[in-house]
């Protein structure tokens, strides 16, 4: 066997052997009392939305795609999430101070408009997350009126 | 085989960009809980604590002032750091209660600036809500300087946002020299 073939031969054995290291799924099946969706008794366009462009990086279930299941794509999208979940939690959004829920619907709204959310490497490949001009002008008439009730 | 190979490097360098963040955040929790063993003091360290806190919140207002993203991103840095000093335990009862209600949100906001040192935009949506954070902070355990409040009317479409300036003359972190001088003063704290 020539050298080259041994080479591919190891890389072909080693994407293999990660495969078997399955990461942990981010899919509860507990009602999430604390959802922001709930909390706030959220119309159902404006839940849809948010299901379908920020929850799968931002709450406690994830919608996978199949390719989830081969490594190392799995891991990093494992990571992706958690990070996702530590910076915004929509399932744990009412366990959050007043103030906090304040400055995450801000932010959520900054993002919105700088357009730095969803990430262009989620929509690359999730074409639906893609917010129109319809859905954002939705998200921000919601949470406007939202930050308005909390402010109160 | 080598289109297949070549894929995943391609989909793992898509996916590695969005991870960066996580060691840094990792850090910050060790940090957390280093800070927290430490033992507590008098009042008089929990004062120059806070006054470290304002004076690295003041340093991030100036360099947004004059346009410097990266001055700004590493005085961000400043105050995430200081705001663990701040020993929680020589407060009293409703000091604590405001550096509770605020702490974890004037760290974040901080952060966010830290880490955004090409994104000058971003960094002052960031800035406006630390400003209100640092204004609640001030007004309860008291600052060891004079300090104002001003407001800049145009920020946030027009809703407007305040900062916190140790001059009195108006240096706008909002606008920096497109509008300097724009603003007022609406309170002295001292």
């Amino acid at each position: 066997m020539s050298k080259a073939k041994k080479i591919v031969l190891a890389l072909l054995l080693v994407i293999i052997a990660i495969q078997l290291v399955q990461p942990a799924r981010n899919n509860s099946n507990v009602v999430q009392k604390a959802d922001m969706v709930t909390h706030f008794n959220a119309p159902a366009n404006v839940a849809g939305v948010l299901k379908t462009s920020c929850y799968d990086c931002h709450s406690n279930n994830t919608r996978y795609p199949w390719y989830a299941t081969v490594q190392p794509i799995g891991w990093l999208l494992a990571n992706h999430v958690k990070d996702g979940k530590e910076e915004l939690n929509f399932s744990e959004f009412a366990n959050y101070s007043k103030r906090r829920q304040l400055s995450k619907l801000k932010s959520l709204q900054n993002s919105i408009k700088d357009g730095s959310m969803p990430l262009p490497s989620y929509t690359l490949l999730h074409n639906d997350a893609k917010l129109s001009g319809e859905s954002k002008a939705l998200l921000m008439q919601w949470t406007t009126k939202t930050i308005d009730s909390l402010s109160k | 085989m080598k289109t297949i190979l070549f894929g995943i490097a391609i989909a793992a360098s898509t996916f590695t960009a969005c991870t960066e963040n996580a060691t840094q955040s990792q850090e910050a929790t060790n940090t957390d809980t280093a800070k927290a063993n430490t033992p507590a003091t008098n009042g008089a360290i929990t004062t120059a604590s806070t006054n470290e806190v304002v004076a690295h919140y003041l340093h991030l207002k100036n360099a947004l002032a004059s346009d410097d993203s990266k001055e700004a991103a590493t005085a961000g840095r400043a105050v995430v750091n200081a705001i663990d000093k701040i020993d929680a335990a020589s407060l009293t009862a409703d000091q604590k209660k405001v550096y509770d209600e605020v702490k974890d949100d004037i760290k974040e906001h901080s952060e966010h600036i830290s880490t955004n040192a090409d994104k000058i935009a971003h960094q002052r949506e960031h800035f406006d809500m630390l400003s209100l954070d640092m204004y609640d902070l001030v007004k309860s355990v008291k600052p060891g300087q004079t300090l104002y409040k001003d407001h800049c009317p145009m920020f946030n479409d027009n809703k407007g946002a305040i900062w916190l300036s140790e001059v009195k003359d108006i240096k706008n972190p909002y606008y920096g020299k497109k509008m300097l001088t724009c603003g007022e003063e609406q309170e002295e704290i001292k």
